[in-house]
């Protein structure tokens, strides 16, 4: 039967060609180490997100009323409804762990240099597109914690001139948080967003494979020029099939270890009290925070004296990561022998996770 | 690039957000409640040198208070015009001062209806109000530091104040097993809801129940107590089976997630040697 099919496609599509062009014969750099799995991770913790997100939408609703009753009902009257919150909601923050750290993995290894700059550009656009699905689902819930976190969130633009007030109000329907903005954050969280990142995905994937796999440049410095396009080939590389997918399918499984270790052990890491308690917009909770990724940035806001520089600040920040690989001209792929730049990598992590620590407090 | 910082500078001297977002953060967001019953003008000649010095620690104790835990104000006991200091203490805005030792249970039973009503029943109460001596509320509770209502407010040094601590004694033990149960729910019912099992029933049960149970310590009748407490035993039995289910579905849910772990742990070092097969 199977022969018979694979025949069948074979006619029509030429598989054997396929598979070996594409995945026998298609060779990674034989120096390729396990954080270049992590584009793969993330994108299987993204596949994860929509089929847990579908289950979710079977019973959740969006309304203001109804919200946060159907989530309580979601996690325990419907059969392992229980689980697929839960996967969903420690999904989420797995998802943007692991994407920070291909980031990083991606800025250490030098990976966003030419020709790669537009896959770098991309990659950021795909990090902030995540960042966007996370604040838009962290209010479907309608617990105190979402109402709050929100309301927190969409003061921010306030900050601007002339447009400030306009934006927020666009984003929030209204000048407070209320069910008109918990209908546009469903709307943007599973009608637009998922086609955003799909789309950002596949333009990513495009240019990863049309311009090859980039060799970790540890011990080995790339000196030639690149003046035309040409594929990175990896003549002397191992087979991306069966070596390198199943590295990719180890990692994915160890992802899902990680995550129902949480669901076993720490079920409530991140579902603090406030999330379970429904939105009250007439009592604030104190000491709401807002998640983990969001600390650092928030800390910072608070640093700085003046509303309008804070936050210009931080566009200021994103542009540059996004624009990174048009500011950094030097051809040195190796960070180890660039020590300025590398006390500067390290030296954002460190502030990072400072202002992510100092945050929590 | 180099326009980049005038044009910052420009903006953020145009934009109406002068403040830090802190001032922002902390105004709206951080400490939003207390500062409602913080407000109330009493504090501001309570807190200062105004006033005489037996009346200034009152705001210190209330602090430290589950009133104040639980936003219970000046004005809430002692009523009058929380807002307005000229009104504060004027019998027309409801001001009732300081109440005389007779009058403290029904000052208290505004709020404590059940308690007030076991304790004029009881020896306490009728001592108090034959004689307009003996024990009201703030003998035991204390006056504006009251603390959370727990067993070990029976105990010898305060009860043998006015009497022997026998009577008491027996009182205490019969109470003890009850509200150990009752502690042991609790503890229970806090470890459910970290484990994201959802406990709202049995927790209004247990509330209703445990401050039922507390109301009847004032009736300081030992034979109503002991005759009350099987009452109030299956009451709490009743909410052991809830809680017992939720520890039921909280090791099912636990149980299930390290099946899947342990799979996807099996499947990764499976994964992992073949892939060392194929390098």
């Amino acid at each position: 039967m199977t022969s018979r099919i694979r025949e069948w496609l074979e006619v029509r599509i030429g598989l054997d060609e396929l598979v070996r062009s594409q995945l026998t014969d298609y060779r990674v750099p034989r120096n390729i180490n396990l954080f270049y799995t992590l584009g793969m991770v993330a994108f299987a913790a993204f596949l994860l997100q929509v089929a847990t997100g579908i289950l979710l939408l079977i019973y959740y609703i969006p309304d203001d009323k109804d919200a946060f009753e159907s989530v309580r009902l979601i996690m325990n009257q419907v059969p392992y409804g229980w689980l697929f919150r839960e996967m969903h909601v420690v999904g989420s923050n797995l998802m943007v762990a692991v994407l920070l750290l291909h980031v990083s993995s991606v800025f250490f290894f030098g990976a966003y240099k030419k020709p790669r700059e537009l896959t770098w550009v991309v990659g950021a656009l795909l990090l902030l597109t995540t960042f966007a699905f996370c604040l838009s689902g962290y209010l479907l819930p309608w617990s105190q914690l979402s109402f709050w976190a929100t309301t927190i969130v969409t003061t921010i633009p306030t900050a601007f001139p002339w447009v400030g007030d306009f934006a927020a109000n666009l984003i929030r329907g209204g000048d407070k948080v209320s069910g008109v903005t918990l209908n546009r954050f469903f709307a943007l969280h599973v009608g637009l967003l998922p086609f955003l990142l799909l789309g950002l995905f596949a333009v990513h994937v495009f240019l990863v494979r049309r311009i090859g796999i980039s060799a970790p440049p540890l011990g080995t410095e790339e000196e030639r020029p690149w003046l035309t396009f040409r594929h990175e080939d990896h003549p002397d590389g191992l087979p991306f099939y069966p070596y390198f997918v199943s590295l990719e399918a180890v990692m994915i499984a160890l992802y899902f270890v990680v995550m129902f270790f949480i669901i076993a052990f720490v079920p409530a890491l991140f579902l603090p009290q406030d999330s379970l308690t429904p939105a009250d917009p007439l009592n604030t909770p104190e000491h709401i925070r807002p998640e983990w990724y969001f600390r650092a940035p928030y800390e910072m806001l608070k640093l700085i004296p003046n509303r309008f520089l804070g936050i210009a600040l931080q566009v200021v920040l994103v542009a540059i990561f996004i624009l990174w690989p048009f500011l950094d001209l030097s051809r040195k792929h190796n960070l180890l022998k660039r020590p300025l730049l590398l006390a500067c990598f390290l030296g954002t992590i460190v502030v990072w996770i400072g202002l992510s620590i100092w945050g929590s407090y | 690039m180099r326009y980049l910082l005038p044009l910052l500078l420009f903006f953020a001297l145009l934009s109406p957000a002068q403040g830090a977002w802190t001032d922002v953060f902390h105004k709206e967001f951080f400490h939003p409640e207390k500062p409602r019953v913080e407000k109330e003008v009493c504090l501001v000649c309570h807190d200062s040198d105004l006033i005489k010095p037996q009346y200034r620690a009152i705001p210190a104790e209330w602090r430290k208070s589950w009133h104040y835990r639980n936003d219970v104000s000046c004005q809430n006991c002692h009523g009058g015009d929380p807002n307005d200091a000229a009104k504060a203490m004027l019998p027309a805005s409801g001001f009732v001062g300081t109440p005389k030792p007779k009058d403290v249970p029904k000052f208290c039973g505004k709020c404590h209806l059940g308690i007030m009503q076991n304790y004029l029943e009881s020896g306490h109460g009728k001592a108090l109000m034959a004689t307009g001596k003996g024990p009201n509320c703030v003998t035991c509770h204390g006056a504006h530091d009251i603390k959370k209502a727990n067993i070990d407010l029976i105990n010898e040094k305060l009860c043998s104040t006015c009497h022997t601590y026998e009577r008491a004694k027996v009182m205490k033990a019969s109470l003890m097993l009850t509200e150990e149960k009752i502690n042991q729910l609790d503890a229970g019912l806090k470890t459910l809801r970290a484990g994201l099992i959802s406990t709202g029933d049995e927790e209004k049960d247990l509330f209703r129940t445990q401050a039922e149970y507390r109301t009847l310590f004032h009736t300081v009748d030992v034979t109503l107590v002991k005759d009350k407490t099987e009452e109030f035993n299956q009451r709490l039995a009743a909410i052991q089976v809830g809680v017992q289910k939720g520890f039921q579905e909280l090791r099912f849910r636990q149980n299930f997630a390290v099946f899947i772990m342990l799979l996807f742990l099996g499947l990764a070092l499976t994964l992992f040697f073949l892939s060392r097969k194929s390098e």
